[in-house]
């Protein structure tokens, strides 16, 4: 890994607007969490200081979006923000059929549900947990082959979001081709920590893919980050620039879906564009049904404006370099306290082991929330469980099936927080470490049937 | 006193702030467009369109307040102030206990359809809507149109061309019992109806009936504060109420409601669904998060929740009402000078002019209303919609719906033209009307499978322009 140590990086860009934030006191964050039932989803935002429960959607825009945003045209059909958008995407993508949607999982959602139904399997890196609630939602299985170095957290690999390409043969030959809906790269690999996939990788997949006339899929929401990486770590790739890197990487798939709330650097929207023409009528009908029009999806023609400026402005040299530099900074910090993190340190979020954080805890007492409640309650930082909370599932007698890792991801909205919040999070650590022993873990109380994380409600042990 | 400052002009209760350029063309260049768009105006460019009356929805201007708003906006993933405020705006206007955000209506109409109706049931409703009844019929459900006949008469002067007949609702609960018929689907106004208002006495009188048989009432609550400024300004006992307490008891009629904010909250994008009983708002909440976003957000930004959250404030204003149908009716009174015909009562959100009147040498299968359209864009650059024929698209069967009104849609978006743009739209359809005998109508070429006006595209019949 090339990636140099160098002098404090400051920011590319300075602050032109700024929103007031609130610290609160111990006691009243302990009731806040109470009140939410141990469920950070749950929490009024307004009392949580430092936010990084996703990095979706909570970034801030440049002084040239928020001007997209006063020329942005409302008109119903045929709006000018949207040829603008269409015509940034289609040259990033490379495909011909571009359809707004109003956010990530509705472009799945579309594209799964023309694809998916009983008895269809999706083969990917790592299915997110909106992306596997769609696919099973339309009846067909989601399975994620991962590469074994991402199920260790400590293993230093430059692509670990790679694709087991043997095991999705192996995968092809036991189900069928016929049988195999499509094959999804997610990247960067978001439930691995934000990991990236190789290009070497996704030149595999594309072989597989034509060898059995599948369909490939890149869900890209982090597209910049991942090239970011790309051309840092994967030989052949040091002179080329990150737009470029993105677009061989998109001439790879048959579709594209992406949550543009990541690197499209907006608060709404999201994209499907596809090859196919049959496939993109047959989606078409259905974005009109639950979206809007063609040519808005759903969105106000201001957010068009400020995706079409948000996703060339992502590719900057700068900004990416500040980006991926700034959430290594905070996994660092943290590494060198003794907090084990996932290594090496993805591009959106850093991503820390609660397992072994939290080594008394058992895994059906969901050492991932206690991490998150304990985060709360000490400094009135908001993060997320990505463990048996947002992917354990039961057995036929209701016994926990246990996700692979039991994480905890630091979400780093983009152009959002500066060093000082930063640092402040990494004090926090220090009476974590020592208060940890305290916490017992947390029981379910009430659970609804789907993406249960969301609204699930919990019980301190 | 009333009476007296009801004579002068509805001048508007704002002035400009914010202004957006506009292109003009030529009629070589419009002739072109139509033609590159399949004679269809939802395919145009808005680049080149001049006067934009295609729809209310979500073309609206919204106010410096609004624009602040926007950006106080909390975009907090969960939890959001902005979701507090568009909470708290429901409850205190509408009196709704349970909401849930969704990025625009049809999103909100997705769940709700999906939640209430079983394989089987039937959907009594004022009047169909294309995405209403396209999201009922998904999930399993039948529409079947419960509006009074007067609806279907675009001459009838009947003040509340909206309201339901109940015996024929009661034909229905006869025929297939109360327990199929999950909610009475009431929208207010009627948009395919030409926009045209119930009344408070008829929702009385259904709420009684529903009540007896147990069946709820769902608010199709787009338009409410415009049908609320009919009633004040049509039906007995309401002329001294506020428009903010007839919204108020219109909701307290019924037991849910989706709304697209885009229409009467004066905004670009949101909608919502609002329910007063529990289990529905919970299954909601589970059900938003797989089409939508989380239910705190909904597939909304946050500055969206706080721009409708100040947009439905300020939509109940006396004032703003009587400017906004005020504009609509000059529009209305200046068509009807030149002779055009409309439907009548004029409506609160457009003009909805009868294309079969206007082109009776022309069968439905020409498709008179999308005709038109083209013509007047081609004569002057002003965009409408087509609400006949082609919106009604097919039955289940294949065979197409053949409504009786066959319409142009004459949509005035909020806050956004001036009376001199409403005085340039009545100029050209008087000119279009001028030379009608010479008009020919369209034939399909291209058909999708839902929804089809959208996407539709047409040429001219032998001999035409």
């Amino acid at each position: 890994m090339k990636e140099k140590k160098t002098r404090t990086l400051s920011e590319p860009f300075r602050i032109k607007m700024v929103e007031p934030i609130r610290i609160t006191t111990e006691e009243y964050r302990e009731e806040a969490l109470q009140r939410s039932g141990y469920n950070p989803f749950l929490l009024h935002s307004d009392d949580v200081f430092i936010d990084l429960l996703t990095d979706s959607g909570t970034g801030a825009m440049s002084d040239r979006q928020w001007a997209g945003m006063m020329i942005g045209d409302e008109s119903y059909a045929g709006a000018k923000s949207w040829l603008h958008l269409e015509s940034v995407v289609k040259e990033l993508t490379g495909m011909p059929h571009i359809l707004p949607t109003h956010q990530g999982r509705a472009a799945e959602r579309i594209l799964y549900g023309i694809l998916g139904g009983k008895g269809k399997i999706f083969i990917s890196n790592t299915h997110f947990d909106t992306t596997r609630a769609n696919i099973e939602f339309t009846g067909a299985t989601a399975i994620d082959v991962i590469a074994d170095v991402a199920t260790n957290p400590e293993i230093d690999f430059p692509f670990k979001g790679n694709i087991d390409t043997d095991k999705v043969k192996d995968l092809i030959k036991q189900h069928g081709a016929l049988n195999i809906a499509a094959i999804i790269m997610t990247i960067t690999n978001n439930s691995s920590g934000g990991q990236p996939v190789s290009l070497a990788n996704l030149k595999e997949v594309r072989k597989i893919c034509e060898e059995n006339k599948l369909l490939l899929v890149i869900d890209g929401c982090r597209i910049a980050e991942n090239s970011y990486f790309i051309k840092h770590r994967e030989a052949g790739y040091e002179e080329k620039s990150y737009e470029e890197i993105a677009k061989e990487t998109l001439r790879l798939a048959d579709a594209f879906v992406m949550s543009a709330k990541k690197d499209g650097l907006v608060n709404i929207g999201g994209l499907l564009t596809l090859r196919d023409e049959k496939l993109s009528r047959q989606c078409t009908n259905l974005l009109i049904i639950s979206e809007g029009f063609t040519t808005y999806g759903g969105l106000a023609g201001r957010d068009m404006e400020a995706m079409a400026i948000g996703l060339k402005e992502v590719f900057d040299p700068d900004y990416l370099h500040y980006r991926i530099r700034s959430t290594a900074y905070l996994g660092e910090h943290l590494r060198a306290k003794g907090v084990p993190v996932v290594w090496p340190i993805g591009g959106h979020a850093v991503y820390i082991d609660a397992k072994k954080l939290y080594a008394t805890i058992p895994v059906h007492q969901y050492p991932g929330q206690a991490l998150v409640c304990d985060l709360f309650t000490l400094g009135g930082i908001r993060c997320v469980e990505v463990g048996s909370v947002m992917f354990g599932k039961y057995d036929k007698q209701g016994t926990l099936i246990p996700a692979k890792n039991e994480l905890v991801r630091l979400a780093i909205p983009r152009r959002t927080y500066t060093q000082s919040h930063i640092d402040y999070v990494v004090d926090v650590f220090d009476d974590l470490l020592e208060l940890k022993e305290k916490n017992k873990g947390y029981k379910i109380v009430y659970e609804p049937p789907f993406l249960r994380h969301f609204t699930a409600q919990f019980e301190p042990l | 006193m009333a009476k007296k400052i009801l004579k002068r002009s509805w001048a508007e209760p704002y002035k400009m702030k914010m202004v957006e350029l506009l292109k003009m063309t030529s009629k070589a260049q419009r002739f072109k467009a139509i033609r590159e768009a399949g004679y269809n105006t939802f395919l145009l460019k808005s680049d080149d369109v001049y006067i934009d009356l295609l729809t209310d929805s979500g073309t609206n201007a919204m106010s410096d307040r609004q624009w602040a708003g926007l950006m106080l906006g909390d975009e907090a993933y969960a939890g959001s102030k902005s979701y507090y405020h568009l909470e708290e705006a429901i409850h205190n206007y509408y009196g709704y206990k349970y909401i849930i955000p969704t990025h625009q209506g049809r999103g909100a109409e997705n769940i709700l359809s999906q939640i209430l109706i079983k394989k089987g049931d039937i959907i009594p409703g004022n009047m169909y809507f294309t995405t209403t009844r396209l999201h009922q019929e998904l999930a399993g459900g039948k529409f079947e149109d419960i509006i009074i006949d007067q609806a279907h008469d675009p001459r009838s002067e009947f003040p509340f061309k909206g309201n339901v007949n109940l015996n024929k609702l009661e034909t229905l609960v006869k025929k297939y019992s109360a327990k199929r018929i999950p909610y009475v689907s009431i929208a207010t106004n009627v948009n395919m109806a030409g926009g045209q208002p119930i009344s408070i006495k008829n929702l009385r009188e259904l709420r009684a009936y529903t009540k007896k048989n147990g069946i709820r009432i769902i608010h199709d609550m787009t338009r409410v504060a415009e049908n609320a400024y009919f009633i004040q300004q049509r039906e007995k006992g309401y002329a001294d109420k506020s428009i903010k307490e007839i919204v108020k008891e219109i909701c307290s009629f019924t037991d849910g409601a989706t709304m697209s904010a885009k229409k009467d909250a004066l905004v670009n994008i949101g909608g919502f669904m609002a329910t007063n009983e529990w289990d529905v708002f919970e299954e909601a909440r589970n059900l938003v998060v797989v089409y939508e976003g989380l239910h705190t957000y909904g597939g909304l930004a946050g500055r969206d929740m706080e721009a409708i959250a100040i947009g439905i404030g300020e939509s109940l204003s006396d004032q703003h009402q009587r400017a906004r149908v005020g504009q609509v009716e000059y529009l209305g009174h200046r068509m009807e000078g030149y002779g055009v015909p409309i439907v009548k009562p004029i409506g609160g959100h457009g003009v909805f002019v009868d294309a079969k009147a206007f082109l009776p040498q022309l069968t439905q299968d020409e498709f008179p209303a999308q005709t038109l359209a083209a013509e007047i864009y081609i004569d002057s650059g002003v965009r409408t919609m087509e609400r006949g024929m082609v919106s009604a698209g097919r039955k289940a069967n294949g065979k197409n719906y053949y409504p009786k009104l066959e319409l142009v849609r004459f949509t005035i978006p909020r806050r956004v033209y001036t009376q001199a743009h409403m005085d340039v739209v009545a100029e050209s359809v008087a000119a279009v009307y001028e030379r009608r005998t010479k008009i020919k109508g369209l034939s399909m070429t291209y058909e999708p499978k839902y929804l089809r006006f959208f996407q539709a595209r047409f040429e001219p019949l032998p001999n035409n322009i």
